[in-house]
């Protein structure tokens, strides 16, 4: 073991050995992520609700999820008669190549990704957008109506909340003077972004959650009234790739990718150098994983706490909430770092104060925007003044 | 916006506090004392005997006539050491039919039938509904390992 990992740890090796047992290591991390995140999300749901989550299955069930993937694998795999076959059966790959795609350009420790890129930023959010497309070759194919309504809503879902996510990650980028992800994180060695740009950090956790169609925003899949989304008709292995995997690989690359970009990874607090010596990887992989554990737990506990949307609600709080704010986080980071170049504290002061302040109107706005009366008690109001 | 964080807030303390799910087959609810199961008969240890002198009395009131109930001459009365003349020969019921209804309970002159106030006369499911009808051995059962806290109304 020890020799393959110094070999995967810097040691020359053949370039394409090298990138074959990266992809092994991602790959098993994140199957064995996935199913820890399962577990983990059914128990401390449970304990939210008051229950006690999976018991059964092992001690304090904790083989429930191993359980599950067997059934899962050897479940049979229904197709409905009239589904379109290829787009039916490659769906499910469409929507989790691209997920797995953003884990190959993270930097899980200083320098160590599969491949570390110069455009890693601008490539994650690229191929992230792709998984749409997926689910709505699902919903199409399913010839069904409840998967093709569900497939329209996480289209257009989907699409809408990337914009946001773009204009967060751009906005700390501008700070750090690049998309690779390794120059972000190393930049942040005395003070994480999060504090420096809280504005775009809330802005990409809301736009995650709908990204991952989580709770407040899981209007694609609501079950009361969708039954389940563009993958109702699915079932078995294909169930648990299009669903489980792309849920849960999605939900730890974008925590990974915020605990970098906004905390700093493995580069803040205390650098990345620390007295572990030759174990300064397992250091900061410890650091990553905290990190990214207290953003996993956060956005299960959000999900866990607030009710459903309305598509329109979503729809307007993407646009015209967010994005405009995203926009004037953009703008205000252009000028702040044209004109306040030569002093690093003063830079940091005012990048501060202009989020904290944006991030203030923007509360106020939304306060403003819940205060408003119905729709139709405006237009009744303003239909009546006119005749009068 | 306060509300928003308020509600986490809740969330979060209902995380902290003690689950209520109760492990049900391996772990069970302390059931009261008045719990209506299904009736069984009590056994009268001072003389070694069913309380149940197959009055019929429970048999008439039973709405549902899920009870049959015969009766004979106490061989123990003609030795001198029971006072009952009579004594429960035979007692069926069938568990499939009884709607616990606790009347055969209060028609009772003996306090000799009370209702199963304990897990098991919840937990009865079998393969056949002819399972369910049970005799007199089976209805006295409980009463004589002494699992039972009778709760007879008086």
């Amino acid at each position: 073991m020890g020799y393959v990992l110094w070999g995967i740890f810097g040691v020359d090796m053949n370039v394409w050995l090298d990138a074959f047992l990266r992809l092994q290591l991602v790959v098993v991390v994140m199957t064995v992520t996935v199913m820890a995140l399962i577990y983990i999300e059914r128990k401390f749901v449970g304990r939210i609700q008051m229950r006690l989550g999976p018991m059964r299955t092992g001690p304090y069930g904790t083989l429930q999820s191993i359980a599950d993937a067997v059934k899962l694998l050897t479940k049979e795999d229904v197709r409905p008669a009239t589904a379109d076959w290829w787009l039916f059966e490659l769906a499910p790959y469409v929507t989790f190549v691209p997920v797995f795609m953003t884990l190959l350009a993270l930097p899980f420790m200083e320098g160590w990704g599969v491949r570390d890129l110069q455009l890693g930023l601008f490539y994650i959010v690229a191929v992230s957008g792709v998984t749409v497309i997926g689910y709505l070759m699902a919903g199409w194919a399913s010839d069904n109506k409840y998967a093709l309504l569900g497939a329209v809503r996480s289209a257009a879902q989907l699409i809408s909340y990337e914009l946001p996510l773009i204009l967060a990650v751009l906005a700390v980028s501008m700070i750090a003077g690049s998309l690779n992800l390794n120059d972000i994180t190393l930049q942040q060695d005395t003070v994480p972004n999060v504090v420096l740009q809280p504005l775009p950090f809330l802005i990409l956790v809301t736009a995650t959650l709908a990204e991952l169609s989580r709770r407040p925003f899981d209007i694609p899949i609501g079950e009361s009234e969708l039954v389940g989304g563009p993958w109702v008709e699915y079932s078995g292995i294909r169930w648990s790739i299009i669903f489980a995997l792309t849920e849960y690989a999605g939900l730890w690359g974008m925590s990974i990718l915020t605990a970098l970009v906004f905390f700093g990874g493995w580069e803040w607090p205390f650098g990345t150098r620390s007295w572990w010596g030759d174990f300064d990887f397992l250091y900061q992989l410890l650091l990553v994983f905290v990190k990214s554990s207290f953003l996993i737990l956060t956005v299960m506990w959000i999900s866990a706490t607030f009710p459903r949307l309305r598509v329109d609600q979503l729809m307007a709080f993407c646009w015209k909430i967010l994005l405009p704010f995203g926009f004037l986080q953009v703008l205000i980071n252009g000028i702040v770092l044209t004109y306040l170049d030569d002093s690093e504290t003063a830079r940091d002061v005012v990048l501060f104060a202009t989020s904290g302040a944006l991030m203030v109107a923007m509360a106020w706005v939304i306060y403003l925007a819940t205060r408003q009366p119905p729709r139709e008690e405006r237009v009744g109001a303003a239909l009546a003044a006119r005749s009068a | 916006m306060i509300g928003v964080l308020r509600s986490l807030g809740v969330t979060m303390a209902t995380m902290l506090r003690k689950p209520v799910t109760i492990q049900y087959p391996t772990e069970h609810r302390k059931v009261p004392e008045r719990d209506r199961a299904f009736p069984i008969l009590l056994y009268d240890f001072e003389v070694d005997e069913p309380f149940c002198t197959g009055c019929h009395a429970c048999e008439r009131a039973c709405p549902v006539e899920c009870m049959t109930v015969t009766m004979k001459d106490n061989p123990k009365h003609a030795e001198g050491t029971s006072k009952r003349r009579k004594i429960i020969d035979e007692f069926y019921i069938d568990y499939a039919r009884c709607m616990r209804c606790n009347i055969c309970v209060e028609v009772c002159n003996f306090d000799a039938i009370a209702m199963n106030n304990t897990w098991a006369g919840h937990e009865l499911s079998v393969l056949d509904r002819k399972d369910l009808v049970v005799d007199l051995d089976q209805l006295l059962a409980l009463s004589k390992s002494k699992q039972i806290r009778p709760w007879v109304p008086s």
